[in-house]
């Protein structure tokens, strides 16, 4: 076991965990952040997807110890708490971008960081940037439409 | 009534977008143990003998299980039809000592983390004596195939034959005769929350389930059955929601009734979840091989079909038994108007993986060939396909075809038929293969003519639904319901209904959270596109009760007789008053007071008659099972140099009696879409053809399209031809959505470069090959 | 499956690392972005290693001109900073880079790195078919030892490169393109999220005559152990006037270059079929870059 330190939503966990223990596992299993899902467990999938330094990865393919240092950001540090919510988080209720859920928050945290690299993408760039996530029950018409929604109000 | 139509914001999308707690998945409990299953990698044998020793010595194993110590009592494990059921195949045990497919479970540990459950698997060592193996349906229907079941002749677990008329005079009539034949493949729902479920038995033997099922009381008898215990010893707790469904989760897999037998063992809960791979060969939609001849007079009139479906259920029957009928019936014998025709269903047992549930239920194998076929037929004897269809339809108001005492009472195929011929532009489709470049477009189209709203009328199906609703004090509602959410957005849709029902505005109607199995009503499946139909006709009933007697208080209140009132967005309004009212939040306070309130006025007492929680229950059968239809043109661009194909542009056209959620319905179709595309032209689950191992068990390599692939240009046209026996007139929509995808794309590409493919999936690979590329 | 570690490092210099590959020898593996290394654990390939050695702290990072005209991408840099490197979208020459980089997932790009692509000597990757195009070389040290390995003799076979044990790649150098050179990849795959079934890297240079003075034509995916050099593709092509004829020719020959792979992907047929077909696009795109 090794004891490491990660910084989190801006808050730093000291977590003893197993030296081969991916970054999904520990958010899940240690420290209770079940916000992250997973779906595959082999990089296939994107429901696991999170932030690490603003950039969004897979999170079951990355060991924990190796994030250790890096600013992650989940889902859950996402909006102001409460009903506070991140634009993106608001237009996916908004444009229907929902139905089972599973898949919603790794696609939502891909799109943070479309948004926060692009300016009003257009629909290539959006297609391609979530191309590493998968949804069975959308279709991801819905999903396009709520990052456009975001997108544009992002831009003010 | 005003709500009906719109899209009213999700209830549980907020959850959703903020981590989604309550999926099963999530769910732990204390004292928790973790299970594991060992696999067979052999997809034929025989279990001489298990040695545990090894890994029950393995500290943090609390437990070991294998095939000797399972009750014997065979089942089936599908959830919308009882344990006995006499249409089905009772051929299941919870742990078989005979092994019938790669994959299948053969013990299983429970310990206190998973790494040691996999690392205790590791340690049982298993003999077993190979049998010899036979993966190919037909193959296993000749005599000299290695027998699977001892009930099963030549390996058939049921073999329905139907039909009507004369065939032979059919086929004398006919101008034309056409043969074909038809295959469809493994494919996987890809549900994104894994199975998962935690099965605790306390000391006087009494479970208590959490599991991501599409069916809560299902996963009840199913596990009573299975442990033949009283079906009262096992309580299963509804999640307000799982992560996709789409029929994977229609059946009581192992893990139910694995952990079950871990718990008693351990006395502590214990839970399993699957790994994506082991999802993978979970379940299956049953790849289904068609012969079709179809007899035509020259103006395209059908005068005879014989068809033979010879379905792959793989190991066991479960839901092969029935996806066969369904595919039968539904999908070949009664789509089209035909006086003579002839169906002969084949359910097979081989050593490939356990077929299971998944939305379509045979019909998609059955509309790639009928609407392959008919598009061949057109081609060939130069007609109208829209004509073509048109002259073969069914009209509404004639007898259900399939189901006795029934009508069709609402059936706009023909508009369906129109209004998407007309937004698509179909007059612009060209001759086959007249494109010039290298990439060629195509147009073509699929229907299905007839489907289900549910179950009345199956034999041996569950077909009821129930709700309990309550009001609140501050004017809110409460439903609980045993119908599952699994995306699709019951909740929204039941809430919905019943806030329209009730007058109430629709955030203050809510889903009770965890109903379970002790206190709601008895309810099937969430399948068979049934829940907006059936669940939504007891939603509906419940809430009139439940406005009954709102409104029977509120008269007295008013001193006024309940006819005259109504509820209007919360408030109860007088008729011909429309100054004064009451609030709903009002009229419950004042059922749920104290006998005597003390008012402004001084002492007030109530009456008898208005007090009392304001409740509905209803449990009922739907009167009907009335038919949507569904007609869907598509737009393809092959390339004729990589066989590549992109679906540029998809219009759905759909009789669904009445669009209860618009924004929700667009969401069936297009993911819908996403499945019936991902079938047509990539998702393959496929096998090592002698180890029988999955080649395809991540996402790696079992493809399925992103969003990259999706046609960007996906309409819906909803046609309302308002149902009568439906909640306001609604009858189904999610399965047809993934049903003619595949017929309509195979359409196209044969209008685009002129190849017809009969085998699904059509990859680039099939193309170039029929162009004579490769 | 888990592994069975003894520990997971963080070397800080160069010079720790390679030490703890020497002491681990075949028990470890270097791990930067992960996803190769990780890839392998979830198939089970990984029951040998005990030891993770995380090189991701090591100061490798960047892009810069290497002066002569050549590029210099240190071994950390990721995927996705390559792609939107202004050295590498400029340059015609480097035009198979910037297409390999094109394909998604986002999540590999941003975690990728050149070093750990190269490293991994796995013929399904993009990125090193291109590097192989633009003939480029593996800079690597070991205990303070520099070495250059032409990317030509790195890739021995599946996973096998001409690495050594404890030597790890600092850089990959490519050199100074000649004037007239545009280069172009493609990739055959079912979905955005792919290995690819097959991938083709050209380079092409031209003079002012428009002959076709020097190519490379590469292939990966499923051909094999590892990367296949099309020569008798090149042969066709070289000193030919770069144009459809040359290329339809180039085409043709590469079929002879390599035994194409039959798997449940794809068959042998079909991936030689994509072959020529991919041959003569990406021939095509380059001469359309060379203007």
């Amino acid at each position: 076991m090794k004891t490491i330190q990660l910084l989190i939503n801006g808050a730093t966990h000291e977590v003893s965990i197993e030296a081969d223990e991916t970054l999904l596992q520990v958010l899940r299993n240690r420290l209770d952040l079940i916000g992250t899902k997973k779906g595959c467990d082999s990089g296939g999938c994107g429901c696991c997807s999170i932030q690490v330094d603003g950039k969004v990865v897979y999170s079951c393919m990355m060991y924990a110890v190796g994030a250790a240092g890096k600013a992650i950001t989940t889902i859950e540090g996402l909006g102001n708490g409460g009903t506070n919510l991140d634009p993106l988080q608001q237009a996916f209720i908004e444009a229907g971008a929902v139905q089972c859920g599973y898949c919603t928050c790794g696609i939502i945290m891909n799109a943070s960081e479309l948004l926060a690299t692009t300016k009003n993408p257009d629909e290539d760039q959006i297609r391609h940037a979530i191309a590493g996530n998968l949804c069975r029950c959308t279709g991801y018409t819905k999903i396009v439409d709520a990052i456009k929604l975001a997108a544009t109000r992002i831009a003010g | 009534m005003s709500l009906i139509g719109k899209s009213p914001v999700r209830p549980d999308a907020f959850d959703k977008v903020t981590g989604g707690k309550d999926f099963p998945v999530n769910i732990k409990v204390p004292r928790m143990l973790h299970g594991k299953l060992l696999r067979s990698p052999y997809p034929h044998a025989r279990i001489l003998s298990i040695d545990t020793s090894a890994a029950e010595k393995l500290p943090g194993v609390k437990a070991v299980l294998v095939p000797s110590e399972v009750p014997t009592r065979k089942f089936t494990p599908v959830y919308f039809v009882p344990a006995n059921a006499g249409s089905m195949v009772q051929d299941m045990l919870i742990m078989s000592d005979t092994v019938r497919f790669a994959g299948q479970p053969v013990a299983a540990v429970a310990a206190t983390s998973l790494r040691i459950a996999e690392q205790a698997i590791e340690l049982i060592e298993v003999e077993y004596e190979e049998l010899p193996t036979v993966f190919d349906p037909e193959e296993a229907m000749q005599p000299g195939a290695p027998q699977l079941h001892e009930h099963a002749a030549n390996n058939v677990a049921v073999n329905p034959v139907m039909g009507f008329g004369d065939l032979d005079k059919g086929f004398a009539e006919a101008d034309h005769i056409f043969e074909g034949v038809y295959n469809s493949h493994r494919v996987h729902t890809c549900y994104m929350e894994p199975r998962v479920c935690i099965v605790d038995c306390d000391r006087q033997g009494n479970f208590t389930v959490y599991s991501s099922t599409q069916h809560l009381f299902g996963v009840r008898e199913k596990l009573a059955y299975a442990l033949e215990i009283p079906e009262s010893k096992v309580r299963v707790i509804k999640a307000p929601y799982i992560g996709g469904g789409f029929g994977g989760k229609l059946d009581i897999g192992y893990i139910e009734p694995v952990a079950a037998l871990l718990s008693k063992k351990t006395g502590r809960p214990v839970r399993i979840e699957l790994t994506r791979y082991e999802d993978f060969i979970s379940t299956t939609r049953n790849p289904i091989k068609v012969y079709l001849k179809t007899g035509v007079k020259k103006d395209g009139t059908f005068t005879a079909r014989h068809a033979r479906s010879i379905l792959d259920t793989g190991a066991h029957a479960t839901h092969g038994a029935e996806v066969i009928n369904v595919h039968g019936v539904f999908g070949l014998l009664m789509t089209y108007r035909c006086p003579n025709s002839k169906w002969e269903g084949y359910t097979v047992y081989t050593n490939n993986m356990i077929g299971g549930g998944y939305r379509g239920y045979g019909s998609p194998q059955a509309c790639f060939a009928a609407e392959s076929q008919i598009d061949e037929i057109c081609e060939q004897l130069k007609l109208d396909p829209i004509e073509f269809r048109r002259k073969n339809a069914w009209h509404q108001g004639e007898p259900h075809p399939m189901v006795q005492g029934l009508n069709l009472d609402s059936y706009a195929f023909d508009e369906c038929l129109q209004s998407g011929a007309e937004r698509f532009g179909w007059s612009k489709r060209q001759k086959p293969n007249s494109g010039k470049g290298v990439k060629k477009r195509g147009m073509g189209f699929a229907c299905q003519p007839l489907w289900v709203s549910g179950c009345i009328g199956f034999p041996d199906i569950y077909e009821h639904s129930g709700a309990i609703i309550k009001l609140n004090r501050d004017g809110t509602a409460d439903i609980a319901t045993a119908t599952m959410d699994i995306g699709s957005g019951q909740i929204t849709t039941l809430c919905q209904i019943a806030a329209a029902e009730l007058g109430l505005p629709m955030e203050s109607v809510h889903m009770v959270q965890n109903a379970d199995t002790t206190t709601v009503p008895v309810d099937a499946p969430t399948h068979a596109s049934r829940t907006t139909y059936s669940s939504g006709n007891a939603v509906q009933a419940a809430a009139r009760i439940v406005r009954e007697r709102l409104l029977k208080v509120a008269g007295i209140m008013l001193d006024i007789n309940p006819d005259q009132l109504s509820v209007v967005d919360g408030k109860v309004l007088i008729k011909g008053a429309p100054k004064r009212t009451l609030s709903v939040a009002e009229v419950v306070t004042r059922a749920e007071s104290p006998f005597v309130q003390h008012g402004p006025n001084g002492p007030a007492p109530t009456t008898l008659e208005e007090k009392g929680t304001i409740i509905g229950v209803a449990s009922l059968a739907p009167k009907a099972n009335p038919s949507p239809v569904s007609v869907e043109f598509v737009e393809v661009e092959v390339d004729t140099e990589t066989g590549e194909v992109q679906v540029l542009r998809v219009v759905y056209a759909h009789d669904l009696g009445k669009l209860i959620h618009r924004n929700g319905a667009e969401g069936q179709v297009e993911g819908g879409f996403q499945q019936g595309m991902g079938y047509a032209l990539m998702e393959n689950l496929q096998f090592d053809p002698v180890s029988g191992a999955c080649l395809t068990g991540d996402f790696l390599d079992y493809k399925m399209p992103t969003a990259m692939e999706m046609p960007r240009d996906i309409q819906s046209i909803f046609i309302e031809s308002n149902e009568p026996s439906g909640p306001f007139g609604a009858k189904s929509l999610s399965e047809p959505c993934i049903t003619v995808p595949a017929p309509a794309i195979a359409n196209a590409i044969y209008n685009a470069v002129g190849v017809r493919i009969r085998e699904l999936p059509i990859t680039p690979e099939k193309i170039l090959a029929a162009l004579g590329k490769l | 499956m888990a592994l069975n570690l003894e520990d997971y490092y963080l070397p800080a210099s160069l010079q720790e690392a390679s030490t703890l590959l020497q002491r681990y020898g075949a028990g470890a593996m270097v791990v930067a972005g992960g996803t190769f290394v990780h890839g392998l654990e979830v198939r089970g390939l990984l029951s040998e290693t005990v030891a993770l050695v995380d090189i991701s702290r090591l100061e490798l990072r960047g892009i810069s001109a290497s002066g002569n005209g050549g590029i210099s991408l240190k071994a950390l840099t990721t995927l996705a900073e390559v792609g939107k490197a202004a050295l590498i979208s400029k340059n015609p020459a480097f035009g198979c880079i910037g297409d390999a980089l094109r394909y998604p997932p986002r999540q590999i790009l941003n975690v990728g790195t050149v070093g750990g692509c190269v490293a991994a000597a796995a013929p399904l990757y993009d990125l090193p078919a291109a590097f192989l195009a633009l003939d480029g070389q593996v800079h690597a040290s070991l205990a303070g030892t520099q070495r250059v390995i032409p990317l030509n003799d790195f890739f021995v076979g599946l996973f096998e490169s001409a690495l050594q044990r404890g030597e790890i790649i600092t850089a990959i150098e490519i050199p100074a393109p000649a004037a007239r050179t545009a280069s172009a990849f493609l990739k055959l795959e079912t979905n955005a999220n792919d290995l690819s079934i097959l991938n083709v890297a050209v380079r092409l240079t031209r003079d002012q005559a428009g002959k076709c003075t020097d190519c490379r034509i590469i292939l990966g995916g499923g051909v094999g152990e590892t990367y296949v050099r099309a020569s008798s593709a090149e042969a066709a092509l070289r000193g030919q006037a770069a144009g459809e004829a040359s290329f339809a020719a180039a085409a043709a020959a590469v079929v002879a270059d390599f035994e194409a792979v039959e798997d449940h992907r794809a068959s042998a047929a079909y991936r030689r079929h994509i072959a020529q077909v991919y041959v003569r696009r990406t021939l095509a795109t380059a001469l359309s870059r060379l203007g």
